[in-house]
């Protein structure tokens, strides 16, 4: 009879790396798959580039991670979903429209490759891989990734015409990012992954809370705040486990940094889609500080 | 032959050779008082120790001694071990029973018989401390302890323990604890309780196992004790329904500690509650549970959560056995722990609120400095982030690492000092050594 000794607790709740990983994929599957069909009704060609763009994009991302494994001689953890995760995130980030397929590809090697391999892999990178590309494809090559709207020099009347017809065309074909298209399967989706306990309520809820009760009190206009993107960044890019605070109080000021930066950041540049996304970018990089300063007081613990 | 009949057959068959630690409670270890081949009765002392840390310890079988030599042990590796084989007599020493017992008789009767509670402290050092006690607190909350001991037939006797704890420490009242949904067992004791006027009950959420009493008391009084100290500090005593049963055994009937409840889970044929002597060994319980089935995989005492794995089932049932868990080999875990992904899961299951997955991983690259600063000594050892845990990580194996190696630097550094927040000034038992395993014995 062979016994195994272990240390407790001798049973497991059943959530792995690799089930959370993995609804987030799926969340986000069904995103582009809804985004790819909506394009594909308004042209052929833009939905075959759609699907294009989210496939070269994942496949990028899983081979690098495979790639960096094999050669340091690492166990693969392709498995895992991350890689397939950023590769998604990648897509979902990019307009689809006239997209050259080498930038998805770079931008998953470097999210891949310096993000998360360069940080110590999971759960030691200190940004967000798939944002970090993105700001990285959006400083280098602004242009092509559909973001100069938020180009310094771009006029402001523009931006404000894009944002006043945004709310015409969320449900129509035109949404200029994948994760634009849908907020309704973002919310369903986020609400399943918090009911499941895969992300936890704090930095959601309070991202979005204070975002609109920035808004508000700012006078902005709802529609314009409110955006697809804004719900990827308080579901799925904001409560990323690795990069927001582990303290329970840290992640309640992670979210309403995060809902306050983006009103300021999108009033300022007129765009509250890329507003998100430099947020969270922010957000990553304080989220170190935040910790520190939020550890908790332990039960019992007497002061001497 | 009615069922108690065939419990009784059950239980002469459970014991033929019984193995009897002679380390049983937190302390030191007793010296036998008896030698190769000597003639010992049911409830006779065999062993007993002259420091007043050491608990005796007592035969639970009629027979005779052939070997006193190491033996495994379920929770210390192996230790001093009395081995007795049976007669299959039923020839007892002459129990000295009371009916209207003083205080100082159940004092002493406690300390003949060596009750000892679930997480290896003696009763009699309790109650002799210099403590001042003003609350008996008997925790009905721990799912192995009730499922063992809190049938219906024992409540009553669960309530005269309890009257005969208060009366030794001249408590000024007596608390049950237990847990919100156990309805059943909530009206048992209230209708138990009819006269008892300074007898409350306490419901708690939570199952509380005997290595969170800091946590329980904090819960029910509010005081916070810190790591170092225990409920005695606070004036609490914590006790359990096992022991409770056992006091009264001890002081109206003068049983010694010979014998506990077990309850036996999991992959055997006929799981349930047995009535086995101490010593007895782990097997012999599951066939007499008729047996294994299927390939067993892991046994584990006292607690899914927070139990200790036994590395055979060779290992006698010690005092503070109240619960084995047979797991069977496809049940088993068999997961390698991946990288800490910082989801932060166990922080928020965490009952005492400190960053668990942080404090693994410092104790992973021996930062055990840091591990002090992050409060590794709040742990109570629950199990809790380990069960949540996506990666599987060994939280609370790191835990138990990172504090038994602060303790010895602890130690090494100040030999003479005790260690705490130094506000109860007289010694406490707090000073006792600290065994790090989960707090059972
Ligand atoms: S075992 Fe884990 S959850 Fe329980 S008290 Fe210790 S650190 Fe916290
Ligand atoms: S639950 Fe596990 S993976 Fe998550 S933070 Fe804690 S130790 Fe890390």
């Amino acid at each position: 009879m062979k016994l195994t000794v272990s240390h407790p607790s001798h049973i497991r709740e059943g959530v792995t790396i690799k089930t959370i990983m993995w609804s987030k994929v799926a969340i986000l599957a069904f995103i582009s798959l809804l985004a790819v069909g909506m394009y594909a009704t308004s042209s052929i060609t833009l939905g075959l580039s759609a699907l294009a763009l989210v496939l070269v994009s994942v496949l990028a991302a899983v081979l690098t991670e495979a790639g960096i494994q094999k050669l340091t001689n690492q166990e693969l953890t392709i498995k895992d979903g991350d890689a397939v995760l950023i590769g998604l995130i990648i897509a979902l980030l990019l307009p689809p429209e006239d997209i050259k397929l080498w930038i998805p590809v770079v931008g998953a090697f470097f999210a891949v490759a310096l993000v998360k391999h360069g940080f110590g892999g999971l759960g030691s990178t200190l940004f967000n891989p798939a944002i970090a590309a993105w700001v990285f494809m959006n400083m280098s090559w602004g242009m092509l990734t559909g973001s100069e709207y938020v180009s310094h020099l771009g006029s402001a009347s523009y931006n404000i015409l894009f944002l006043g017809s945004y709310s015409d065309i969320i449900i129509e074909s035109g949404a200029v990012r994948f994760a634009e298209i849908s907020s309704v399967f973002l919310i369903i989706g986020g609400l399943y992954l918090i009911y499941k306990k895969y992300i936890d309520w704090r930095i959601p809820l309070l991202y979005l809370s204070s975002t609109i009760i920035v808004a508000v009190i700012i006078g902005e206009e709802l529609s314009y705040v409110i955006t697809g993107m804004l719900f990827l960044g308080v579901f799925i890019l904001a409560p990323d486990p690795t990069t927001s605070p582990i303290t329970k109080n840290g992640r309640i000021i992670y979210g309403l940094l995060c809902g306050i930066m983006t009103v300021i950041y999108g009033y300022l540049t007129y765009n509250y889609v890329v507003a998100v996304l430099y947020t969270v970018f922010f957000a990553n990089a304080v989220a170190p500080f935040i910790e520190k300063n939020t550890y908790p007081k332990p039960v019992n613990e007497v002061q001497s | 032959m009615t069922t108690e009949d065939v419990k009784k057959v059950k239980d002469k068959e459970v014991r033929k050779q019984v193995v009897i630690p002679l380390l049983q409670h937190i302390g030191t270890v007793c010296e036998p008082i008896v030698d190769k081949k000597t003639i010992v009765l049911i409830g006779q002392k065999i062993g007993e120790g002259d420091d007043e840390f050491s608990v005796p310890v007592h035969s639970s079988t009629a027979g005779h001694v052939v070997a006193i030599e190491e033996r495994p042990h379920p929770i210390c590796g192996s230790v001093p071990s009395v081995v007795i084989e049976s007669d299959e007599t039923d020839n007892t020493i002459e129990f000295k029973t009371s009916k209207n017992p003083s205080k100082e008789y159940i004092i002493s009767a406690l300390k003949d018989s060596g009750v000892v509670e679930l997480n290896g402290y003696s009763l009699y050092n309790m109650l002799t401390s210099e403590k001042i006690i003003d609350t008996v607190l008997i925790n009905l909350s721990f799912s192995g302890d009730v499922s063992s001991n809190c049938a219906p037939e024992n409540i009553a006797s669960i309530i005269e323990g309890m009257n005969l704890l208060i009366k030794a420490s001249d408590a000024q009242q007596g608390v049950f604890i237990i847990q919100k949904n156990d309805k059943q067992l909530k009206s048992a004791i209230e209708s138990g309780l009819f006269e008892e006027a300074d007898i409350e009950i306490f419901t708690v959420e939570q199952n509380y196992s005997p290595s969170m009493a800091n946590l329980l008391t904090y819960e029910i009084t509010g005081m916070q004790i810190p790591n170092t100290c225990t409920p005695l500090d606070a004036g609490l005593l914590l006790s359990s329904a096992g022991s409770a049963l056992a006091v009264r055994k001890a002081v109206l009937e003068g049983i010694p500690q010979i014998t506990v409840n077990v309850t036996v889970t999991g992959a055997v044929h006929n799981p349930g509650v047995k009535n086995v002597g101490i010593g007895t060994s782990i097997k012999e319980v599951i066939d007499s549970c008729g047996g294994y089935s299927g390939e067993p995989g892991k046994i584990i005492m006292n607690g899914i959560f927070s139990g200790i794995a036994l590395s055979s089932d060779e290992v006698p049932v010690i005092k503070s056995t109240c619960h084995i868990i047979v797991q069977s080999s496809d049940e088993v875990l068999h997961e390698i722990p991946g990288p800490c992904i910082q989801c932060a899961r166990c922080v928020d299951v965490c009952p005492v609120n400190i960053l668990p997955g942080r404090i693994a991983s410092f104790a992973d690259m021996g930062m055990h400095d840091e591990c002090f600063k992050l409060h590794v000594n709040s742990c109570v050892e629950c199990g809790l982030c380990v069960y949540v845990c996506p990666s599987s990580r060994h939280i609370l194996q790191l835990i138990r690492y990172s504090k038994t190696v602060l303790q010895q630097l602890l130690k090494y550094e100040d030999e003479t000092s005790s260690y705490g927040c130094l506000s109860c000034e007289t010694p406490c038992l707090a000073s006792t050594p600290y065994i790090s395993n989960g707090g059972i014995l």
